[in-house]
């Protein structure tokens, strides 16, 4: 996997007391000489709180960022979600203007790293022309990527051209994966957010770059920029959809024999189909997909759209939650078509990185629990084999059907009723009292009955013995852990 | 959780892997004993023998080869007429072993007698018969009586040019500690001694009183710190292993928690006079689980010897020791043990008939010294048989760079135990004709090939040998609702061109 960086470039506010630099205004001359337009892309800096998963009752770290966003439309400056996740304050200022307009985040999506923002008030705004979008811009096609990247106050511009059209990753959320353009522009810290203009027109937003790799910056391409835009019509943000199945090519002549298929390089294997996704119940493992909307699907998973060969998913990355796709596939010799209804699957975001949550957690005399997710895993060394395990079969083997979330011990604040259970930690609750922990919430309530028992015992998987804490110490070990180190809330159960 | 002393001998080990440079070292005047008289080094050359040993250990990745071979020397002590005692580090791979007088005047090719890899302890012989001669003017070593913690142990070297050099050292303490395989744990002396690097060796006999008292495992140069295996375990096995049948340390096949966490106690109803090991599990089929021995059960008293919550008892000769040395160590296979028990809060007693636990009857063996690895290439298809020596082949961090169903298994072998004998996977692809499109295809566990349940690499190419009527194989993989196919024609042909490129065989399946 290519590490790629985010763009935004980190500065560490110090507070309000930073000053506010007033740039001078640019004379009338030299903003004439560039276009008009470049009025309309705007410099965005963000005052964030990064929320401390290892600590999670702290206030968690703040900090600040310079990003880049265009006006789309009237109030609508569209940026990358990494620019302003996790913002507190956010202040959008113009090209040669000293006033920051204070601004907030209207919508987000963090599976394609967008954001809509608007500000408190437009009325400054109003005469600035507004930007278009083009099409996919063709391979060493020109383009041209404006911004507020470091190295400078003012607006910066560099031009490259379309190096790649691929179907790639998008780091912000570490999971997602859509349609993107490789340029060879300079691209630095600082552009995110900021519009790749061909012929006058938006074929891109600028997002991420290569961190071991010179001259190779990735835009967002305008096809998902509409559908994150479609999305939002309807005053939400839905997310991404998905068919829920993986695949494996059908290449190999003897697994192509053995199925019954002829030699036409036609159809992909079902390896496996996600419970309660869309095609569950409708596909099974050992299936051979055909076509996708009419689209022949050939036997390494492609379909070829708009002369392009692009990955099957690609017909579905453009539809929405209730959408559905036409599927043709051989199940034992038997052909099949249906309409398939698409859905989210939310569980999946167990593998995304988490923006704008309050971490969860409860603490229970000095036992800290936290639920599992990615940003737990980016925080805090979990190497337990059955903690691994957990996660990477909590979608594919559908153990979010028993468990919401995977409990896990992950700190134990000393205190004289745990002070042997430290080899403990980084462990997943199986049981508590015998009965099953299928969330965080489940695992609070089973720790808070109206009676405590003579013991609470808490089975967790691959531990040696159980962890054993005496009902009647509990009261008082809350209220020492709270008191010695600082807890202010000794749960909290909402993100 | 007892810490692992391994970080002594795995510096140790490196540097004794490398092959002895010739000494230029002047000889060094032996140092004078502080408190008991040292032996008189030169006869203690008539009791020695230097050892030196090629092993090549086969490559795990690439199992049809072996890795490049290796060089060790280490100085034997002679322990009956014609036999001598090493290390087991020295037979684990071993192609070549040879002895070598003293005085470097005679040679002669030897033979392993008896080997235990969890002691770390081996008994050589000659090869032949008529190198009988070889022996002749030696003195075999007597056992000495177990040491004191205090008394003085005499380390003997031999150095390059055949001068001995005798370091006398203090036994500061004894522990039940593993020095050479992770986990397994046995009695051992630490001596505290400042020794000088003779003949490029740490595998060296340790005298008391001129007797053989253990021999010396590793050193740890900074400390000064030698691992001596014990007097009671060395003579236990040269006795057992003397007759040819060696039977190896038995076990009771569980694994146990301490029990000094008060509210732990409390739920265990465990009183404030008694010590405890909480039982986590009990191996399948082994001694305790016959004798009835649950999860759960708090082992109150081995033999009669209180076991305190931290899991040591009183030993009338050592003091203090940990209780595994009641069983393995104090214990020979066949031997029973009373255990006292505390189950769901009732005394109770159960008596356990100890068994030994060969490595080769587990489902994931932990080592496999002289062992090839089974495997089978069929088509460019690899697939081989999980040991701990494949999962350590990814690396240093294997314990969290291994494949994660790999190392479930190798974690929670219970799970998997009902399946056969061994884990047989997938573990790579060659790109070959007949594997065009399998190349993501890696470390998966293969359930079942042509309908067959796959319990070792026998059954495996077993299943093979029986494709289906129209000519192709069917694998079957774990945890994958999808099975992989292979046109035998196909893969025949690929087999010859894969034995033509140096694949000097495509299976081996071993007990």
């Amino acid at each position: 996997m290519l590490a790629r960086s985010f763009l935004t470039l980190a500065l560490l506010t110090a507070g309000p007391s930073l000053a506010q630099t007033a740039a001078p205004a640019i004379p009338g001359s030299a903003a004439a000489a560039v276009s008009d337009i470049y009025r309309s892309v705007v410099r965005i800096e963000a005052a964030v709180q990064i929320p401390d998963y290892s600590t999670p009752w702290n206030s968690g770290r703040f900090t600040g960022g310079i990003g880049t966003g265009f006006l789309i439309g009237k109030n609508q400056f569209l940026t990358n979600a990494h620019v302003v996740s996790n913002a507190s304050r956010l202040l959008i200022t113009v090209h040669g203007s000293p006033r920051k307009h204070p601004a907030r985040v209207k919508f987000i999506a963090h599976d394609c790293d967008l954001a809509l923002l608007e500000v408190d008030d437009f009325s400054d705004f109003e005469s600035f022309p507004v930007f278009t979008f083009g099409d996919v811009p063709q391979l060493e096609s020109q383009v041209r990527v404006i911004g507020y990247p470091i190295g400078g106050e003012r607006l910066s511009v560099t031009r490259g051209v379309v190096s790649r059209i691929d179907f790639s990753a998008y780091s912000h959320s570490r999971i997602d994966s859509h349609l993107i353009i490789q340029i060879d522009a300079a691209i630095n810290p600082g552009n995110s957010g900021g519009p790749v203009i061909q012929d006058g027109k938006v074929v891109g937003v600028a997002f991420q770059g290569l961190r071991q790799a010179d001259n190779t910056g990735y835009i967002i391409p305008t096809p998902v920029v509409r559908r994150f835009l479609k999305d939002i019509d309807d005053g939400q943000y839905d997310h991404y959809v998905d068919l829920g199945v993986s695949t494996f090519p059908l290449f190999n002549p003897a697994m192509r024999r053995a199925l019954k298929l002829p030699d036409d390089g036609v159809g992909v294997l079902v390896t496996n189909v996600t419970p309660t996704g869309a095609s569950d119940d409708i596909l099974k493992p050992g299936d051979v997909l055909m076509s996708i909307d009419g689209h022949a699907i050939d036997s390494a998973g492609q379909i070829l759209l708009d002369g392009e060969k692009v990955d099957l998913n690609e017909v579905v990355e453009r539809k929405f939650a209730g959408d559905t796709v036409a599927l043709r596939w051989l199940s034992a010799g038997t052909w099949n078509d249906r309409d398939v209804a698409l859905k989210t699957l939310p569980p999946s975001r167990m593998y995304a990185i988490q923006y704008e949550k309050k971490p969860r957690y409860t603490v229970f005399a000095g036992l800290v629990f936290q639920p599992l997710d990615t940003n737990l895993f980016a925080t805090i060394k979990l190497d337990d084999v059955n903690v691994r395990r957990l996660y990477s079969d909590f979608v594919p083997k559908g153990i979010f059907t028993e468990r919401e979330d995977i409990v896990l011990l992950t700190r134990v604040e000393s205190d004289p009723v745990n002070s042997q259970l430290a080899g403990f930690t980084g462990l997943a609750v199986d049981k508590i009292n015998g009965t099953l922990v299928k969330s965080l919430k489940h695992a609070h309530e089973l720790l808070n009955p109206a009676t405590p028992p003579d013991f609470f015992v808490i089975e967790l998987f691959g531990a040696a013995r159980p962890v054993i804490i005496a009902g009647n110490a509990v009261a008082a070990a809350n209220e020492r852990v709270s008191k010695t180190y600082d807890i202010q809330k000794l749960s909290n159960l909402e993100e | 959780m007892r810490p692992l002393l391994i970080f002594p001998f795995l510096i140790l080990s490196a540097c004794e892997r490398h092959e002895a440079v010739v000494a230029t070292q002047p000889p060094t005047e032996p140092a004078p004993a502080a408190t008991a008289p040292t032996p008189d080094p030169g006869a203690t050359l008539a009791s020695v023998i230097r050892i030196s040993t090629t092993q090549q250990a086969w490559n795990e990745g690439q199992p049809w080869e072996k890795q490049p071979p290796g060089k060790r020397r280490s100085l034997g002590a002679i322990v009956a007429p014609g036999q001598v005692l090493t290390t087991a580090e020295m037979a684990a791979n071993a192609t070549y072993i040879e002895l070598e007088s003293p005085d470097g005047k005679q040679f002669a090719p030897a033979k392993v007698i008896a080997v235990d890899f969890e002691a770390n302890l081996a008994l050589l012989g000659l090869e032949s018969e008529s190198d009988a001669k070889f022996f002749e003017g030696t003195k075999p070593l007597e056992m000495a009586a177990p040491p004191k913690l205090g008394d003085t142990l005499d380390i003997v070297q031999v150095e390059e040019n055949g001068t001995p050099l005798v370091t006398p050292g203090s036994l500061l303490s004894v522990d039940v500690v593993s020095n050479f395989l992770p986990g397994q744990f046995f009695l051992t002396y630490e001596v505290k001694a400042s020794m000088q690097s003779a003949a490029n060796s740490f595998s060296l006999p340790v005298l008391h009183e001129g007797k053989l008292a253990g021999l010396l495992t590793s050193y740890d140069a900074k400390d000064q710190i030698s691992d001596v295996t014990a007097t009671d375990l060395v003579a236990r096995f040269i006795k057992e292993a003397s007759d040819g049948e060696y039977a190896g340390f038995p076990s009771l096949g569980i694994s146990i928690t301490r029990t000094d966490d008060s509210n732990f106690r409390a739920w265990l109803k465990l009183s404030e006079d008694d010590g405890g090991l909480y039982v986590s599990s009990v191996k399948a089929g082994g001694a305790a689980e016959k004798a009835g021995l649950k999860k759960g059960d708090v082992i109150l008293a081995i033999d009669g010897q209180q076991i305190d919550r931290l899991g040591y008892f009183e030993d009338a000769h050592y003091g203090r020791l940990y209780w595994s040395h009641l069983v393995r160590g104090a214990k020979s296979a066949g031997d029973t043990v009373k255990l006292d028990l505390l189950r769901e809060g009732q005394p109770t007693t159960i008596e356990a008939v100890l068994d030994r636990r060969d490595e080769q009857d587990q489902l994931v063996p932990a080592y496999t010294f002289g062992k090839a690895p089974s495997y089978l290439v069929k088509g460019g298809l690899i697939f081989q048989e999980l040991t701990r020596p494949l999962l350590e082949a990814f690396g240093d961090e294997w314990s969290s760079r291994a494949p994660l169903n790999l190392l479930d298994v190798y974690e929670n072998p219970q799970k998997y135990e009902s399946r056969g004998r061994r884990i047989v996977f997938l573990a790579g692809v060659i790109a070959t004709p007949a594997t065009v499109g399998y190349e993501p295809l890696r470390n998966l566990i293969v359930t079942k090939v042509n309908g067959q349940d796959v319990k070792d690499m026998k059954s495996l190419i077993d299943a093979f040998a029986q494709p289906g009527v129209d000519g192709m194989d069917q694998i079957e993989f774990d945890e994958e609702k999808f099975s992989v196919h292979l046109d035998e024609a196909a893969s025949d042909a690929v087999d010859a061109q894969l034995k033509q490129r140096g694949l000097s065989r495509l299976s081996r399946a071993e007990n």
